[in-house]
């Protein structure tokens, strides 16, 4: 506890408001049910809104040329995120200005929808900081609650229906009969693209698909932009919700190509509840603010040769090895910042794409764990390391 | 790598281009729930646009330091084509002026929209070869690489290159990955598909579709590993198949036995120009790669023993007699990976990745 008392006490100290983390978010208590809350209830006239800054993924880039092309600009996004609570559970709205309203459908092979997922930390005893955000860890599992504004989207598969998997023209039925097979069809689609995966390292992510997790998700397009909300219990068999639940918010854009890691995501949110008791541990750990000395940790940086395996900011070469740094400090916290350095292994992250280069794996496998391609720089000292982690946490893109 | 690799030999000396490969592929897989616009087997003339449009342009594959390249993801309407249909129903009233028989789109583009056209001058000069393809289950797969999901697996029993379709979340860089586009994605139910070698039947013991039903009988299939398959004796032995694009480092495992006989060149006057031949044996190069010379060097030889002596292993090979050589599969092989990985013998779905690895069945207990 004195620790974290210290922690929080240096905040004010290094902290300047450009490089201040989001505040956390409180989540109002109502006594109503929120369990299948839509973004037009009037129960979130109660909520408050506060702001989440949403950083454009830069650690790992993809092989798709006219998608990278159109997410050159690397410019964050400001994001209004509010909560509701009623004990049980939490509802979240998170709303996003995006002029181009881009729904997945039709007979089409390269357009994309756009979408929001909310990330939770999942339940876990094993110590250390929050998980990584997008992916976990080993033991340090995440939940990820994804929403995608896309059309009808038929699956024959899930459903192992086969006898309608057939063209309306190859039935050899007309008339009333045809009429009646397409709408046996189109009952069939899933108009709903809302999915929960829960993921404990990176190519771990897998979707819940045997109804384990009560969860609702929707989006309404508004004039300028999009609202989503989610509603999840405060505690299910992959989450123990305390006075503070920590979050993540993702939001991607379709008109940009945006999918899977083409997103803007956040750092860790402090989502606290009223009525409960807050969890400073994870409020400080939302919220740390880096201590050291930007100057000494960017000599640091060069020092320890990290840009031979990091692309550091966006001007440097793209480098295949690690994953690109230049806007870890965004989406990081500190406490992640510290970690990776001193316990690289500790969450192991594909640099620019793993099989880019078969010469140079990400990680090997010893006794059944991934060990990091990365060097442990667990032999810096101390303030060595908080002078680095200052100098991360200033990379990060400009707001649009 | 896997254990064993299945692969097929085309042989471009016989196709005709009669596309029946393609249109048993299509009733087989593709004439439904989506995949309507797929070829996973298709036939392009060569010199040509190719299906998808320009499909060696689009990138993809490895460079030479085993860097996967950035690819292009086409267009359904304007690199596949729509695939359009016709108003059966409302002629149900009989046809009239307003009411004629007529596609639903106007089509602007579609596969083989070139066809036959080839290069070079007529009557002079002009040439063209057909050029089958599917996918080349590669040994090092550019869809494989790219894929962020691991949604995509070759199978260790045969090589076999198949799409998850639980794990697939439809981001489609497989399509970008793969420098032959010969993966597709399916808008219906937004996951991307591809050829399956039509396993179902391998493991059965029967060859695939494609294969099975070509009347040139220009295919063979069997294991590279296995000395008495005609596709070892072609690949290896003789060394006269091989791959397509291979500079696009991905190590196909579908080989093609390089057109040799093309006929000769007219002069102005329309008269034979004696020696020569109207293929460029530069177009084959950049195709085969340059072995492409010892492949037609050894065919011609064989082909001349052949014509002297009556006596041509090789040559004996391509004539293609008999399907049962052809093809050399051996369902009991499969049974016995069934029963080694505790899957049913009987089964042929690949079920290894349906079940969530993190996925806490149940919930509360």
């Amino acid at each position: 506890m004195k620790k974290i008392l210290t922690s929080l006490l240096s905040l004010g100290l290094a902290a300047s408001a450009a490089l201040a983390a989001d505040a956390p978010v409180n989540a109002v208590k109502v006594s109503d049910d929120l369990s299948a809350i839509t973004a037009d209830s009037a129960l979130w006239s109660k909520a408050k809104f506060s702001t989440v800054t949403l950083y454009p993924q830069a650690a790992v880039q993809m092989n798709d040329k006219k998608a990278n092309e159109a997410n050159s600009g690397d410019k964050a996004k400001k994001a209004e995120v509010a909560a509701l609570h009623n004990g049980k559970t939490l509802a979240l709205m998170v709303k996003w200005a995006d002029g181009t309203k881009s729904v997945q459908g039709g007979y089409s092979s390269d357009t994309y929808s756009d979408g929001f997922a909310v990330q939770f930390a999942g339940a876990t005893k094993k110590a250390g900081p929050l998980p990584y955000i997008g992916m976990g860890s080993d033991g340090r599992p995440v939940v990820v609650h994804l929403q995608k504004a896309t059309a009808s989207v038929y699956e024959p598969n899930g459903n192992k229906d086969v006898s309608t998997q057939i063209n309306r023209q190859q039935t050899g039925i007309f008339g009333d009969e045809l009429k009646a097979y397409d709408a046996k069809v189109a009952s069939l689609a899933k108009t709903d693209y809302e999915r929960v995966f829960v993921a404990e390292g990176f190519r771990s992510l897998t979707e819940i698909k045997d109804g384990s997790v009560a969860s609702v998700a929707g989006m309404t397009y508004n004039t300028n932009g999009w609202s989503g909300t989610l509603a999840r219990p405060l505690n299910d068999s992959y989450m123990k919700a305390t006075g503070t639940v920590p979050v993540a918010i993702a939001v991607w854009d379709g008109e940009k190509m945006g999918r899977n890691g083409l997103k803007n995501l956040s750092s860790w949110v402090a989502v606290n509840l009223e009525g409960m008791k807050v969890d400073s541990k994870i409020v400080a750990e939302a919220t740390e603010e880096a201590k050291g000395n930007v100057e000494k940790g960017k000599a640091a940086v060069d020092a320890n040769g990290c840009a031979g395996c990091h692309q550091i900011t966006k001007s440097d070469a793209q480098s295949f090895m690690g994953p690109s740094l230049s806007n870890v400090g965004g989406y990081s916290t500190v406490a992640y910042l510290r970690e990776s350095i001193v316990k690289p292994s500790a969450v192991v992250v594909p640099g620019y794409n793993r099989n880019a280069h078969s010469n140079t794996p990400w990680y090997t496998i010893e006794k059944g764990k991934r060990v990091s391609a990365m060097t442990d720089f667990s032999f810096l000292d101390k303030k060595t390391v908080d002078d680095i982690v200052a100098y991360l946490k200033t990379l990060k893109a400009e707001v649009e | 790598m896997s254990k064993r690799q299945l692969a097929m030999v085309m042989d471009l000396n016989k196709c005709i281009g009669c596309q029946t490969c393609t249109v048993a592929c299509k009733t087989q897989w593709t004439n439904r729930n989506g995949r309507e616009y797929m070829y996973w087997n298709n036939v392009e003339t060569y010199p040509g646009t190719g299906y998808p449009k320009n499909w060696m342009e689009l990138g993809g594959g490895f460079d030479a330091a085993g860097d996967l390249q950035p690819g292009i993801i086409p267009n359904l309407e304007a690199d596949y084509g729509v695939p359009w249909d016709y108003n059966y129903e409302s002629l149900m009233g009989g046809m009239s002026d307003s009411n004629h028989f007529h596609p639903h789109v106007s089509p602007t583009w579609g596969p083989n929209w070139d066809e036959d056209q080839g290069a070079g001058a007529f009557p002079q000069d002009n040439y063209f070869f057909y050029l089958p393809r599917i996918c080349n289950h590669c040994t090092n797969p550019g869809c494989l690489s790219a894929c962020p999901r691991d949604a995509i697996f070759k199978r260790e029993e045969d090589g076999v290159v198949l799409v998850d379709l639980d794990r697939c979340q439809g981001y489609r860089y497989c399509i970008a990955g793969c420098p032959y586009k010969k993966i597709y994605f399916n808008p219906k139910i937004s996951k991307s598909e591809k050829c399956i070698l039509c396993f179902p039947r391998i493991e059965q013991g029967l060859p695939p579709a494609c294969a099975q039903q070509c009347v040139g009988r220009i295919r063979f299939v069997g294991f590279l590993d296995d000395e008495e398959s005609q596709v070892y004796k072609l690949v290896h032995k003789y060394k006269v198949a091989l791959g397509l694009r291979s500079d696009y480092g991905t190590q196909p495992n579908v080989y093609y036995i390089p057109p040799t006989e093309s006929p000769a060149k007219f002069d102005a006057e329309g008269k034979i120009i004696e020696g020569s031949t109207r293929l460029p044996v530069e177009e084959l190069e950049k195709l085969f790669g340059p072995a492409v010379h010892d492949s037609i060097k050894t065919l011609k030889a064989e082909m001349k023993k052949r014509k002297e002596t009556g006596v041509s292993e090789l040559m004996d090979l391509l004539i293609a007699y008999q399907h049962s050589d052809m093809f050399r599969l051996d369902n009991n092989y499969y049974q016995q990976v069934a029963r080694e990985n505790k899957r049913n013998p009987l089964a042929p779905v690949d079920t290894r990745y349906i079940a969530g690895k993190f996925t806490k069945a149940g919930g509360h207990h």
